[in-house]
């Protein structure tokens, strides 16, 4: 039978962009048959749209109109002041760091010592000279639909961490991406990092903008991460921009025996948004700590879709996510935790939470617990709430302006997924752009 | 000084009146008692003169040193010196003790137009208050309320009482589910913030915490109006008779 599939225009345009742009993209002759291979799947699958389970209260097809022209490497330069500017109060969590301006390394910007057992690499740079065995693990696209397909076509540059085994570096490595200029773009980075067995280190990925840069953007990016065997791995993104931009994020995490990932998220200002994060357990007495915080405003989107697969016996997994939500706002809590039939001893917990600030928002919460195994402990939860009127009283009536109640409130309620958070400075970062959003600002 | 005029309060949703017609006069200087049965009233009085939404006052005024305070927001009342240490004090989960007592301290000084204290400042305040009622700094250092017994959150009270230094101070059942050591220091708190300036007003169901808090008036409260006032010596007497004679049934 044949069925003629009507393509939408951003599709098409998808594809058309996809066929002007491809010569310029970063890669040999190996990885470009890759990004083709991408764009054909892509192209097969479409914008997945809400009669897609998984996309049920993020329908993209309907809400990506327009596709925005890939950003250029235009080499346009970026100071470090501007950049402490667009990071705001990220700028003060000391790290290591490798930073990207529109989708392209500027390694004038890095500030990476050589720590001990930390290696970073650009990933535009290895698309174009990697040997052809490691295009493999470079270019990844299977199995995980349109979005991640659209990544490895058009997908410019990245960073790619190797932390070797048994090194513990202290420092935090900040991975920022920031958005420069007045054209409007889209941009598709990746990262591939992997933790070797028994290291322990802290990630920071940013995504921020400079202020004065264009507000429409399109930003599509990849986080492809292997925990080794009993290493230790705080994992953190923060996407912090200003009401319009589309940010499409996977987080694809592979634990090893005894690896223990602790990963976190911010958003703030994401006009739409989806926030994946996919867990597979590889080895037996794996532990994540799953958790973020999102401040959703206007008619700004929020989705939050998690899917960790308990494949292999005795692996722990704890989620707690929890949102703001203002004016039309919306969140999407979508948790998927499968429990294999032989992965007995799993212990599972899931927590999402919403505080309403207004009447227009909308919480679409989903739990969805699949076992098949008999041995277990898994629970979810999930609630939404406003500000609880008899705490509201109790803070004025100590003096506190409604104003400054309500904002007290709201920051223990954020607050307590951000103290989910270790680093002490990144977790004062964090609860300062939290309360700069309460302010209405977009940065500190 | 706080007068209480012709007092007619009922809740928002609901026609059944609570108080009255309550007359009560509070001198600065003095502290008054009010007694009376579960159900009399008590705690109403107590919330209405803090702001708190959900009651309505058909009739009648509160005047605190000579100025209206109905219309008055809960921050503006406390801004004018009014304190309600709550029955049942709240836990606000993730808010730390003293980012609690710090903002509402420095909203307090912002509206009385004094600057607001630094850190040092503020931690040497906490520590010299804090010591007088037995709260340690590391209490302070974890969410307001969260996980403490019922004798810490009623310290608790007193504590932000002696930082915020109010000079109308209302206190709500502030013996309930104390033991008599946790009495004693809350009660200790309480004496040693009387003063010429300020004028409290103790609402409890007992006589015992006036062993420890000596009133220079007791009110007995009881179907919304005040039925009697007399010396220290009525909550003994109470003691002995009940509530039977004001409520017109036995207790």
């Amino acid at each position: 039978m044949n069925v003629a599939v009507m393509k939408t225009k951003a599709e098409q345009a998808l594809t058309e962009t996809f066929e002007t742009v491809v010569g310029k993209l970063p890669g040999s002759a190996a990885v470009k048959e890759r990004r083709a291979e991408a764009i054909g799947t892509f192209s097969s699958l479409g914008l997945p749209h809400r009669r897609i389970e998984e996309w049920k209260y993020t329908d993209l097809r309907a809400n990506f109109k327009e596709v925005l022209p890939p950003a250029v490497d235009d080499g346009s330069p970026l100071t470090i002041a501007e950049l402490i500017v667009a990071l705001g109060p990220l700028a003060h969590v000391a790290a290591h760091r490798v930073a990207f301006v529109n989708g392209y390394h500027r390694p004038e910007l890095d500030d990476v010592n050589e720590a001990t057992g930390l290696e970073v690499a650009a990933l535009g740079r290895a698309l174009a000279s990697a040997p052809a065995s490691d295009i493999d693990s470079l270019t990844r696209a299977e199995g995980s639909g349109a979005v991640v397909a659209l990544n490895a076509a058009f997908m410019t540059d990245g960073a790619i961490v190797r932390v070797a085994d048994k090194a513990v570096v202290e420092k935090p490595l900040l991975v920022v991406f920031v958005r420069s200029g007045g054209e409007r773009q889209s941009v598709a980075v990746r990262n591939v990092i992997s933790v070797g067995a028994g290291a322990t280190a802290t990630i920071i990925e940013a995504h921020v903008v400079l202020p004065g840069a264009t507000k429409d953007a399109q930003s599509n990016a990849l986080s492809e991460v292997t925990v080794g065997d009993a290493a230790t791995l705080n994992h953190v993104k923060v996407a912090v921009d200003e009401g319009k931009c589309f940010h499409l994020s996977n987080w694809d995490i592979r634990l090893g025996a005894d690896a223990n990932y602790r990963g976190f998220q911010f958003s703030s200002g994401l006009g739409l948004a989806r926030n994946e994060v996919n867990v597979l357990y590889q080895g037996e007495g794996g532990k994540i700590d799953l958790s973020g915080a999102y401040l959703v405003r206007g008619h700004e989107h929020v989705d939050t879709t998690l899917v960790v697969d308990h494949a292999v016996p005795r692996c722990d997994s704890r989620e707690l996510f929890k949102g703001v939500l203002d004016g039309h706002g919306r969140g999407v809590f979508q948790g998927k935790v499968i429990v294999r039939p032989d992965a007995q001893k799993t212990d599972g917990k899931q927590m999402s939470q919403a505080l309403m600030l207004s009447e227009d928002a909308e919480f679409d919460s989903k739990p969805e617990l699949e076992i098949f195994a008999d041995d277990v402990v898994c629970g979810h939860g999930t609630t939404s709430a406003e500000l609880d009127p008899d705490l509201l009283f109790y803070c004025r009536s100590r003096g506190i302006p409604e104003s400054e109640a309500r904002a007290l409130m709201i920051e223990s309620f954020i607050g307590e997924a951000i103290d989910k958070v270790e680093n002490t400075e990144l977790h004062a970062a964090l609860m300062t752009l939290a309360t700069n959003w309460l302010a209405g600002q977009v940065r500190g | 000084m706080l007068e209480i005029k012709n007092l007619h309060v009922k809740l928002a949703d609901e026609d059944r009146m609570i108080l009255k017609g309550l007359s009560l006069t509070v001198p600065k200087g003095e502290v008054h008692a009010i007694m009376g049965p579960n159900g009399s009233g008590k705690s109403t009085l107590a919330y209405v003169l803090a702001g708190r939404e959900g009651y309505e006052v058909t009739e009648g005024d509160i005047l605190w040193n000579g100025e209206s305070i109905l219309d008055m927001e809960p921050d503006e009342r406390a801004a004018k010196g009014v304190f309600l240490a709550f029955q049942y004090p709240m836990e606000i989960p993730g808010v730390a003790g003293l980012t609690f007592l710090r903002t509402a301290l420095n909203a307090l000084r912002k509206k009385r137009g004094e600057p607001e204290l630094t850190t040092p400042a503020f931690m040497k305040l906490i520590k010299e208050k804090g010591d007088k009622l037995n709260i340690d700094i590391e209490m302070l250092k974890r969410p307001v309320n969260v996980g403490f017994s019922g004798g810490e959150k009623k310290r608790s009270e007193i504590l932000q009482m002696a930082l915020l230094e109010p000079t109308l101070c209302v206190l709500d059942e502030t013996d309930s589910g104390l033991d008599i050591d946790a009495l004693r220091i809350v009660s200790e708190g309480v004496n040693a913030l009387r003063d010429k300036d300020r004028a409290f007003l103790v609402i409890t169901h007992y006589q015992r915490l006036l062993n420890y808090i000596v009133p220079d008036k007791v009110h007995v409260l009881a179907d919304g109006r005040i039925q009697k006032t007399g010396g220290k010596e009525l909550a003994l007497e109470l003691e002995k008779s009940g509530y039977a004679d004001y409520t017109g049934k036995a207790a």
